[in-house]
């Protein structure tokens, strides 16, 4: 498993914005799905707006424009790479 | 026939991501965002009276087909297109035009093709993809939506580009050829023009007033469908305007990276400064969509009267936006033409 701090702060951000409060993994697999059915959060499409509201107020990034926020809300891990090539 | 090697870039949006690769491949790069200010894609359009999925139809984008008929309209640029009712015969052109070196966007449906997770497949017939190439009875495709190039079935191809229902593709192909207009000064802003045109437009249903439109139809949602359905017209709202290949805050991110680059192709700060205001707005419109999503989800921080005052606002704020934009258009498109005229003198 990957251990860059950066996944599990996320999780936090994440958890905490869409109000999740059921039993979930304490740390989530990097590459698995962020949302839809396969989401380990059970995050859905209308949790993406939470997720990418609450990633630009933590990290001043916006999630749009001519990046696709399909591709950035994919993971974990493309969240985490879309976040350090877009800094703030 | 052209094949692995074709430069494939995943979009936000099908046809500005499709008009795109294919003007590439016609020997201009444009942006997408570029691509989406030229073809005047920016609109709203509140329709009650026609259902979609059982919900009012709302959209946050002209007509499907709009932007490339209006961008290969605005650069001058060629298309040769096709219907078809013979399923076999669509398949043996689109065979001959590959064989010809030629790559060829073709509408379809997002229900029939096999490479979209089943969870996102849905009715939509006005999907643009484009064929690259052919190998035995597989086709691969350069779709806008996908991370990268695809293969897909002969038969689940014809599936998807014969579809029945509302806009149904019969077969739609097509393809591009140069353009004749390589200084886009001209076309960006015949673009703007139709955009604040549409956006400003005196039609109820239409632009800022179709805003407020939607707006007071709102506060009865919940008197007109109930509690369940309304939370699920809202829903449908939130998804018309974050999701479907918007880039997000409906289309106005995307639109102000138009912007963004027209400023620098006219050397105008103004149009720059104008880019960070529609930034702005799009940040309140996600902020709409954040406090609807919480009223879909029960953790409701305002009321349906509260949404729809701030669609309201958000009306307002756009009414004088547009308003400077469409001042500052003619003011450029004025510097233009007397530019042009000293050049030609």
């Amino acid at each position: 498993m990957d251990q860059d701090p950066i996944y599990q702060e996320l999780q936090n951000v994440i958890t905490e914005a869409c109000h999740i409060f059921e039993d979930i993994p304490d740390t989530i697999d990097p590459d698995s799905a962020l949302i839809g059915p396969d989401s380990p959060l059970g995050l859905d499409s209308l949790d993406a707006v939470e997720v990418v509201v609450a990633i630009q107020k933590h990290y001043d990034v916006r999630i749009g424009g001519q990046q696709s926020g399909r591709e950035a809300l994919e993971s974990l891990r493309t969240l985490a790479n879309y976040i350090k090539s877009n800094p703030s | 026939m052209i094949g692995h090697d074709f430069p494939h870039q995943q979009s936000a949006h099908c046809e500005t991501g499709a008009a795109a690769s294919l003007l590439r491949q016609a020997g201009l790069n444009l942006s997408e965002a570029m691509v989406f200010g030229i073809g005047g894609g920016l609109f709203f359009g509140y329709v009650p009276f026609v259902k979609l999925n059982g919900f009012p139809l709302m959209t946050y984008r002209c007509r499907p087909g709009g932007i490339f008929s209006r961008l290969t309209k605005s650069l001058q640029c060629e298309v040769k297109q096709q219907k078809y009712r013979n399923k076999e015969q669509s398949m043996i052109e689109l065979d001959q035009m590959l064989e010809q070196g030629l790559v060829v966007g073709l509408q379809t449906s997002v229900f029939w093709l096999p490479y979209i997770p089943p969870a996102l497949r849905f009715h939509f017939n006005a999907h643009n993809l484009i064929v690259v190439s052919k190998q035995d009875q597989r086709y691969l495709i350069s779709d806008p939506v996908m991370p990268e190039l695809v293969w897909c079935d002969k038969e689940d191809l014809v599936n998807a580009r014969f579809a029945q229902g509302a806009l149904a593709p019969k077969g739609r192909c097509y393809t591009l050829h140069s353009p004749k207009v390589t200084d886009l000064r001209q076309p960006v802003l015949k673009g703007i023009r139709t955009v604040c045109r549409d956006m400003l437009a005196p039609i109820p249903i239409g632009g800022v007033r179709g805003l407020r439109f939607m707006a007071r139809s709102m506060r009865g949602w919940q008197k007109k469908y109930g509690k369940r359905r309304s939370l699920s017209c809202l829903a449908q709202l939130i998804r018309m305007q974050e999701e479907i290949g918007t880039g997000g805050a409906g289309f106005r991110f995307i639109y102000a990276a138009f912007l963004q680059e027209a400023a620098t192709l006219f050397d105008e700060p103004q149009l720059e400064q104008l880019a960070q205001r529609l930034t702005i707005i799009g940040d309140q419109w996600r902020e709409f969509a954040l406090q609807a999503t919480r009223c879909c989800k029960g953790r409701a921080e305002v009321t349906f009267d509260g949404l729809a005052q701030m669609i309201e606002t958000n009306a307002d704020i756009e009414e004088q936006f547009f308003r400077e934009l469409r001042q500052l258009e003619r003011q450029l498109g004025r510097k233009l033409k007397k530019s042009v005229q000293e050049v030609s003198s």
